[in-house]
């Protein structure tokens, strides 16, 4: 009985352990989430005040309005309704980052992991570079790179490729969707190396024993084994791209580049328009979460057949 | 980098000085205390002169000039009083829109000294007055949309003329403007026109001979070379002008949709750009047409790439001044803790040499009699090929203004742009 109630207060006491060593994490993301998050809901629910056009928050759910959902559902299917193409366009451009990011950052990822030997180390560093310049930064060298006069026209010049520079930054889908390339690709590297190097090499190695050439192995062993590590990578690279709007204003600022993004930011820069703005982030944040459950429930289901 | 905006290191990103009116049209400072505009304007005894299409505040027009009221517990300070000694005048203004040297010197003279805080757009500065969490002396680069809610909520004190014997350096239209009459809270800043810049080497049409040069931006050949400014009141009152409409404070639901549809074509027509980078695009070369602001045009020598002379570039703005034309306002914050300092401070800057200083850094015009075309031009602050930059008493008086307009209208306004613009 005694060994009993001294276990059972053990237990008691790493649990408060646990407890306390969470709350500050919990308390962080109360802070900085469910209150900020119920912030725009009440923005988004609420007035506006008619005399100067600046929202009014409604804290009571009781007193909430849907002129915003209103206005906002009016934008996206009315009469004067513009957001569908901005729509399509901002899912065909995250798309197409997002297959690019894989494609260029799979290989990488995987040599690394596999291959980088001693040099592991090193090739980490070099891959978490970019993250010691700035976002912002690092998209200004490419507006300098790309202009008109830029080095990339030069060099495009100089090798006899095009007759006349290109004018990269002046409302090109192709820049944008490589900027968003570029800006994201360090993420989806970085997740994909946790993942692949986590890969037991000896797994790999039975199934070239089994009489599987390196291509068969890769297809069989590998690839399936790094679904999960795909997975992660590719909902941490495009959950963001999906709202990015700073790659588009400053690789474009053109209205046939606009993602949605842009709208929202521009709406809630717009005192008349935060509502608005407000209920077309909360409807982002709800499209968003369907992949993150997609996420959650492939992630248990492989979990419980590993099991 | 042009002087007034270059600061930050998001060059394209920057929100100018005043693109922040135009995206809140004054409603950024009223967060709260609508109850104690109210009540302001109850108390407003001169005020309301110009019928309020709001319902509360008056809308000032040069036809129907507003003076505003002196209201309870915000009287001017007295005459007489000595500047504060040992004091640190504080100074609320845009990014790099006043010349160091200017704040300096003034400095120096009073034996104080000026520490200049900055904001990105009038929201931000608004918001942070209002809060109550700052105190400022100072509050620079005002425009005349926001003017009357500042009066109202009281959180710009009345001026005490005594200490701003320089205002008679001012043009005679600042002595008693529309929109402040007896000028009894504000002293000018600075004065703009807003134009087109084009690149003189690639585009062969000149504007000063086309039927309707408001409409030069709509060359579907000059595709990708085509920007206009990101300010929904400019850029709405662009299609309104191509379209032939030169009320910009329109209130008529058609003729703002047909401006956004023109607008909409010309996107369409050339994938036409969106920012306030006038002063850097034209000279490099990356946009060949810019709907551009004066200011920035007449900075444009800072900018032009090594052998490329400054003649190429070109602003055109209506020759008998009947085009959008801007000022802006300084003022003395209530709750002022120099308040003899901001008065004087106001008023070195509304002396004519300290101004030159301050436009051969900042390039807007300063509405001074003794700032003339001529003069910049002498002084080497203007190229010659760019006096078209400058401008005039008579523009002020001919100019069409965009001033603060009903919710209603300012909602439509917004919606024009938003799908115009499509966020960018």
């Amino acid at each position: 009985m005694a060994v009993r109630a001294l276990t059972t207060r053990g237990d008691k006491q790493r649990r408060l352990f646990w407890a306390c060593l969470a709350a500050p994490g919990i308390i962080w993301l109360t802070l900085l989430f469910i209150v900020p998050f119920y912030t725009v809901l009440a923005i988004a629910a609420g007035r506006l005040n008619e005399l100067f056009g600046t929202p009014i928050a409604v804290w009571n759910p009781l007193h909430w309005s849907a002129a915003n959902l209103q206005a906002a559902w009016r934008e996206i299917s009315g009469s004067s309704a513009f957001l569908g193409p901005i729509i399509l366009r901002t899912l065909f451009y995250t798309a197409a980052a997002a297959i690019l990011c894989l494609v260029i950052g799979y290989p990488a990822a995987y040599f690394v992991a596999r291959f980088g030997g001693r040099r592991k180390a090193l090739f980490l560093v070099l891959l978490i570079a970019p993250f010691w310049i700035s976002y912002m930064m690092r998209m200004l060298a490419w507006v300098d790179l790309l202009q008109t006069n830029g080095y990339v026209n030069q060099a495009l010049l100089n090798l006899h490729l095009i007759g006349h520079p290109i004018g990269w930054l002046s409302g090109q889908s192709v820049t944008v969707i490589l900027g968003l390339v570029y800006g994201y690709i360090p993420y989806l590297i970085l997740v994909l190396y946790a993942g692949l190097d986590r890969i037991d090499p000896a797994l790999i190695e039975a199934g070239r024993d089994l009489g599987l050439n390196r291509a068969q192995a890769f297809r069989r062993v590998t690839l399936p084994l790094s679904r999960q590590p795909i997975m992660t990578a590719m909902l941490i690279t495009v959950l963001p791209m999906l709202g990015d709007y700073f790659t588009n204003q400053l690789m474009s600022g053109a209205t046939n580049t606009s993602m949605i993004g842009n709208v929202i930011n521009q709406q809630l820069s717009t005192p008349l328009f935060q509502g608005v703005g407000a209920v077309l982030s909360v409807m982002m944040l709800l499209v968003l979460i369907i992949p993150m459950i997609w996420y959650v429930i492939a992630t248990n289901r492989t979990t419980r057949d590993a099991a | 980098m042009h002087p007034r905006e270059g600061w930050t290191e998001d060059r394209r990103e920057l929100v100018t000085r005043r693109g922040f009116l135009r995206q809140s049209a004054g409603a950024g400072l009223l967060l709260g205390g609508a109850g104690s505009l109210l009540a302001a304007c109850g108390e407003a005894g001169t005020a309301g002169t110009s019928g309020s299409a709001s319902g509360v505040l008056p809308l000032p027009r040069p036809g129907n000039p507003v003076t505003w009221p002196i209201h309870k517990g915000n009287h001017a300070i007295k005459s007489g009083l000595a500047p504060e000694t040992g004091a640190t005048l504080k100074v609320y203004n845009w990014v790099a829109y006043i010349n160091q040297a200017v704040v300096n010197s003034f400095a120096k003279k009073y034996n104080c000294k000026v520490q200049v805080s900055t904001f990105n757009t009038m929201d931000e500065a608004l918001a942070k007055i209002h809060s109550g969490q700052v105190s400022f002396d100072v509050f620079m680069g005002v425009t005349i949309d926001v003017l009357g809610p500042l009066i109202a909520q009281k959180f710009i004190q009345p001026l005490n003329h005594s200490y701003l014997p320089n205002i008679t350096q001012a043009w005679p239209d600042f002595q008693n403007p529309f929109y402040d009459g007896k000028w009894r809270y504000t002293v000018p800043y600075t004065i703009y026109t807003t134009g087109m810049s084009w690149r003189k080497d690639h585009v062969p049409e000149n504007p000063y001979r086309m039927t309707n040069p408001w409409a030069m931006p709509w060359q579907p050949k000059y595709k990708g070379k085509v920007a206009i400014l990101d300010d929904y009141r400019e850029s709405i009152s662009l299609g309104l002008m191509k379209n032939g409409v030169f009320n910009l404070n329109t209130t008529s639901a058609s003729q703002i949709q047909a401006s956004g549809q023109a607008l909409q074509n010309l996107a369409s027509l050339t994938n036409v750009q969106i920012n306030n980078n006038d002063y850097t695009q034209i000279p490099a070369g990356q946009v060949w047409i810019h709907h551009a602001w004066s200011g920035d045009m007449a900075a444009a020598e800072s900018y032009m790439p090594k052998g490329v002379p400054v003649e190429v570039v070109g602003y055109w703005f209506p020759p008998d001044g009947k085009g959008p034309v801007g000022n802006d306002l300084n003022t003395v914050l209530r709750t002022a803790a120099n308040p003899v300092l901001a008065h004087l401070f106001l008023n070195y800057l509304l002396d004519a040499h300290n101004a030159l200083n301050n436009i051969s850094w900042n390039g807007y015009m300063q509405p001074l009699n003794e700032i003339t075309p001529q003069r910049l031009v002498k002084e080497q602050i203007l190229p010659p090929s760019l006096m078209s930059t400058a401008v005039l008493p008579s523009f002020f008086r001919r100019g069409v203004m965009e001033l603060q307009i009903p919710l209603t209208t300012n909602l439509l306004w917004h919606q024009a742009w938003q799908a115009a613009s499509k966020g960018v």
